[in-house]
C-alpha cells in the first residue's frame, strides 16, 4: 500500500533540518521561559519588581504585555483552561466556517468552475473534521472545564495537570490534521523573501471525506492523510483525558451538599457525554492506527483480502454515531439549563430529562449500522438497527416535550440566550423528524448520500449544537468578562442566526428529495432534468451569507463588549433570584464581585 | 504615548493581522484568487509581488494610520477608535477590491469580496484598538464608567487579578 517516496532526498533533508531548527528554537524558548518563570531568577526573595533590583529584559517585556503569555502557557487553573478551550474552539469554528463558505460558493454554479473538484473534496473533508473534532468538542469541554467544578462545588478539576495536557494536545492535533495549509503558508512566506522550498508544498488537503472510508483513504498517496490520522488520534487522546477528568471530578470531588439527588442538569449531561467518550473514542483510535498500518506497513485490516472495507465502516460508525451524541448531549444540557431561567419556571420533568439523557447514552451505541443501510450487510441486521434508531427518537422527544412544557404558562423573557434556546428547540425538531425518516430502511435507500442527509444533520449541528454554544456564550458572558454584551445586537444576531440556518439547510432537504447527490462539486448532469437545483443552491448560499453575517455580529459584539462593555456590578444579571433559580456558578460570581469590592474600597492591593 | 506613534504602532499590528489573514485566505483558496497579485495591482505595480507587498505594508503601517489620526475626529461611528478604524478600513477595502480585481470574475468574486472584507475590517479594528489603548483614547472615550480598580490596572499594565 505504501507509496514511493515522493520527494527527493535533498528535499527530505531540508525538511528534516527545518523541523530540527524549529524544535531547537522551541526548546530554547521553553528553557528561557522556565528559567524566567522559576522563583528566584525573576524575583529574588525579599525584593519586589519596583524595588530597583534586577529585572531581565524579558520580564520587563512580559510586564508590558496586556496578557502574560507565560501564565497562559503554564496554567493548570480549570477556568483558565476552560477559557483556552473556548478560544481554540472559536478559531477552529471560523476556520471551518471559511471552508463552508467556500463549499457554498462552489455550488453557486452547476459546473466545478470556482474551485476544482479536488479542492471541493478537500473542503467538505476539512469542514467536517474541523467542526466536529476541533470546534464543538472543545467548545463544550471548555464549558465543562469552566463551570463543572463550580456546579459541583469542587475547587478544581480532579487532575489539573492532566487537564492542561489535554488542552495542549489539541493545537498540535489541529495543526496535524490541517498541516498542508500550515506548511504551505510557511512555504509562501519563505518564497516571498527567499527560495522556494518544494517540500513545503508536498502536503495536499485530504480528500477522503470526514468518514475516511476505505479503500479510498487506504490508497490515496497524499502523505497528508497519514498526518491527518495521527492528528485525529492525538485529538482522541486529548478528548479521552478530558472525559476522564470530568468523570472523576463529578464522581469524587463533589461538595458535601451536592448529591446525586440535587446534581444539576448540565452536569448530568456532561457526565453522560464523558461516559460515551470513554467508550467511543478509544475505538476510533484503534481504527485509525489500523488504517495507518494499512497505508504504510502493508497490513490488510481493511483490504478486500483482509477484513474488507465494511469493517472500517463498522468500526468508524461504532465511534461515529456515539460521537453524534457526544456533540449533541451537552447542547441538550444547555437548553435544559438556560431555557427554564428565562421561562421563570423550573425544568419540567427534571428526572425524566435525566433518564432520557442516560437512555440516549446507552442507546447511542446500538444504532451505528443505520449509516450503512446502503451497503450489503444482512437485511435482518439492518432491521434491528432500524428499530433501535427509531427507538432513540423517544428519549429525544421526551426532552423536547419537557422543554415545551417548561415554557407553558411561563413568564418568558426573550433575551438572546432564550431566543437561541427556543430557536434551537424548533430547529432541532426539524432535524430530528427528518432523521426519523432516514432511520427507515426504504427511505434511507433512496435518500442516502443525497443533500437530504446533509440538510438533516445540519439542522441538528447548526440548529441546536452551535445555537446553544452561542446561547451559552451570551448567558455566561457577564460571568466570564464582568461586562455585559450589547443586548440589542445580540437579539438581532439570535434572530438572524435562526433565519439563516433555516434558509441554508431547508433547500438542502428539497435538493436531496430531488436526488441531488452530496459531495459533488458539479451538478451539471442533473440540471437537464432538475433546472431548479441552481436556484435552491442560490437560496442555500444566501442563507449561509446570513449565518456568516450573524456570526460576524456575534464575534464583533463579544470582542467589543469585552473591551468597552458596561461593567456588571451585580452577581445576578439575569434576575434568577426572583424565581429561585440562582445557581452555584452565579453565587460564586457574586462572591467574587463582593470580594473585589471589599478589596478596592479598603484600598488593599490585589496580589 | 503620542497619537502619531500610537497610530503607527497600531498600523503595524493591523498590517500584521491583515497580511496573515490574506496569506491564510490565499492558501485556503489554493491560490485561485492570487491575492498577492491583487496586492501588487492594488498598489500600482502589477506583476511585481515583492515590491507590491513592500509598498502595501508601508502604506498600512505609515500612510493610512497617520491619515487615520488626522481624520479621526471627522470619522463616523465614534467615539471608540476601534469602530472608527473599521469605518476607516471600509473605503480601503472598496479600493482594494476594485483596483485589485484584475480579471477575476464569476462566483469567485463573492468569496474574494467577503474574505477580503473580513481581513480589512480586522485591520481597521486592530489599528483603532491598539491606537486607542496606547494613546489612552479608548479610556478617555469609554462610553461606560469602568470599575474603579481598572484605572489602576491600566497604569500598572496588569490586566488580570489572578496572577
Amino acid at each position: 500500500m505504501s507509496s514511493p517516496l515522493p520527494a527527493s532526498v535533498g528535499e527530505s533533508l531540508a525538511a528534516a533540518a527545518l523541523a530540527g531548527t524549529l524544535l531547537l528554537g522551541a526548546g530554547w524558548l521553553s528553557y528561557r521561559i522556565r528559567s524566567n518563570a522559576s522563583p528566584g531568577s525573576r524575583d529574588p526573595p525579599g525584593t519586589r519588581a519596583d524595588g530597583g533590583t534586577r529585572t531581565s529584559r524579558v520580564s520587563r517585556l512580559r510586564a508590558g504585555l496586556p496578557y502574560d503569555p507565560v501564565r497562559w502557557l503554564t496554567t493548570v487553573n480549570h477556568r483558565d483552561i476552560g477559557t483556552l478551550y473556548l478560544l481554540f474552539a472559536v478559531v477552529a469554528a471560523l476556520w471551518g466556517g471559511t471552508d463552508a463558505l467556500m463549499i457554498r460558493t462552489e455550488l453557486l454554479t452547476p459546473a466545478a468552475d470556482v474551485w476544482d473538484e479536488r479542492t471541493y473534496n478537500a473542503l467538505f473533508t476539512t469542514h467536517g473534521l474541523t467542526m466536529l473534532f476541533f470546534f464543538v468538542t472543545p467548545a463544550f469541554t471548555g464549558v465543562a472545564n469552566y463551570f463543572l467544578p463550580l456546579f459541583v462545588g469542587a475547587d478544581e478539576m480532579a487532575f489539573p495537570r492532566v487537564n492542561a495536557l489535554a488542552f495542549w494536545l489539541l493545537p498540535p492535533s489541529l495543526l496535524l490534521v490541517r498541516a498542508g495549509l500550515v506548511t504551505e503558508v510557511f512555504g509562501k512566506a519563505l518564497a516571498a523573501v527567499g527560495p522556494r522550498v518544494d517540500v513545503l508544498y508536498l502536503l495536499e488537503p485530504p480528500t477522503t471525506g470526514w468518514t475516511l472510508y476505505t479503500p479510498l483513504s487506504a490508497t490515496l498517496a497524499n502523505p497528508q492523510i497519514d498526518l491527518l490520522l495521527l492528528g485525529l488520534h492525538l485529538s482522541g487522546i486529548a478528548t479521552v483525558l478530558g472525559a476522564v477528568n470530568i468523570l472523576v471530578t463529578v464522581l469524587v470531588d463533589r461538595a458535601p451538599d451536592v448529591t446525586w439527588a440535587n446534581l444539576d442538569i448540565l452536569t448530568w449531561t456532561l457526565l453522560t457525554t464523558a461516559g460515551i467518550i470513554l467508550f467511543a473514542f478509544p475505538l476510533l483510535g484503534s481504527a485509525l492506527v489500523m488504517l495507518l498500518l494499512d497505508r504504510n506497513f502493508g497490513t490488510t485490516f481493511f483490504a478486500v483480502e483482509g477484513g474488507g472495507p465494511i469493517l472500517w465502516q463498522h468500526l468508524f460508525w461504532f465511534f461515529g454515531h456515539p460521537e453524534v451524541y457526544i456533540l449533541v448531549l451537552p447542547a441538550f444540557g444547555l437548553v435544559s439549563l438556560i431555557l427554564p431561567k428565562f421561562a421563570g419556571r423550573k425544568l419540567f420533568g427534571f428526572k425524566f430529562v435525566v433518564y432520557s439523557t442516560l437512555a440516549i447514552g446507552v442507546l447511542s451505541f446500538g444504532v451505528w449500522a443505520h449509516h450503512m443501510f446502503a451497503t450489503g450487510i444482512d437485511p435482518r441486521l439492518q432491521a434491528s438497527f432500524m428499530a433501535v434508531s427509531l427507538a432513540i427518537a423517544v428519549p429525544s422527544a421526551v426532552k423536547t416535550f419537557n422543554w415545551m412544557t417548561t415554557l407553558w404558562r411561563g413568564r418568558i423573557r426573550l433575551a438572546a440566550p432564550m431566543i437561541l434556546s427556543i430557536g434551537g428547540v424548533g430547529l432541532f425538531i426539524v432535524g430530528g423528524v427528518t432523521g426519523i425518516f432516514l432511520a427507515s430502511i426504504p427511505v434511507d435507500r433512496v435518500l442516502h448520500d443525497t443533500h437530504y442527509v446533509v440538510g438533516h444533520f445540519h439542522f441538528i449541528v447548526m440548529g441546536v449544537i452551535a445555537m446553544m454554544a452561542f446561547a451559552a456564550s451570551y448567558y455566561w458572558f457577564p460571568l466570564l468578562t464582568r461586562r455585559m454584551y450589547d443586548r440589542r445586537m445580540a437579539r438581532v444576531q439570535a434572530y438572524t442566526l435562526i433565519v439563516g440556518v433555516f434558509v441554508t439547510f431547508f433547500p438542502l432537504l428539497l435538493l436531496g428529495m430531488d436526488g441531488h447527490p452530496r459531495r459533488w462539486a458539479s451538478y451539471t448532469q442533473g440540471m437537464d432534468t432538475n433546472p431548479g437545483w441552481m436556484l435552491l443552491h442560490w437560496i442555500a448560499t444566501g442563507g449561509a451569507a446570513i449565518i456568516g453575517a450573524s456570526v460576524t455580529l456575534w464575534l464583533f459584539n463579544l470582542v467589543q463588549s469585552m473591551r468597552v462593555g458596561a461593567p456588571v456590578t451585580t452577581g445576578d444579571p439575569w434576575n434568577l433570584k426572583e424565581t429561585g433559580q440562582f445557581t452555584r456558578e452565579w453565587a460564586w460570581f457574586e462572591e467574587r464581585l463582593e470580594e473585589r469590592r471589599r478589596r478596592t474600597t479598603s484600598g488593599v492591593e490585589d496580589d | 504615548m503620542n497619537k502619531p506613534t500610537s497610530a503607527v504602532l497600531g498600523g503595524a499590528a493591523g498590517v500584521a493581522v491583515l497580511s496573515v489573514a490574506l496569506l491564510l485566505i490565499e492558501v485556503e483558496t489554493r491560490s485561485r484568487i492570487g491575492l498577492f497579485d491583487v496586492v501588487a495591482r492594488f498598489v500600482g505595480v502589477p506583476g511585481n509581488q515583492a515590491l507590491g507587498f513592500l509598498l502595501f505594508v508601508a502604506a498600512g503601517t505609515f500612510a493610512w494610520p497617520l491619515l487615520f489620526v488626522a481624520l479621526e475626529a471627522y470619522l463616523p461611528l465614534g467615539p471608540d477608535p476601534a469602530i472608527r478604524g473599521v469605518g476607516f478600513a471600509i473605503p480601503l477595502w472598496v479600493a482594494f477590491v476594485v483596483l485589485g480585481r484584475g480579471d477575476l470574475s464569476g462566483a469567485i468574486l463573492v468569496v474574494y469580496g467577503v474574505l477580503t472584507l473580513f481581513a480589512h475590517v480586522a485591520y481597521g479594528f486592530t489599528l483603532g484598538a491598539v491606537y486607542g489603548r496606547l494613546s489612552g483614547e479608548t479610556d478617555a472615550r469609554r462610553p461606560m464608567p469602568a470599575y474603579p480598580e481598572e484605572d489602576r490596572d491600566v497604569e500598572t499594565g496588569a490586566g488580570s487579578e489572578d496572577r
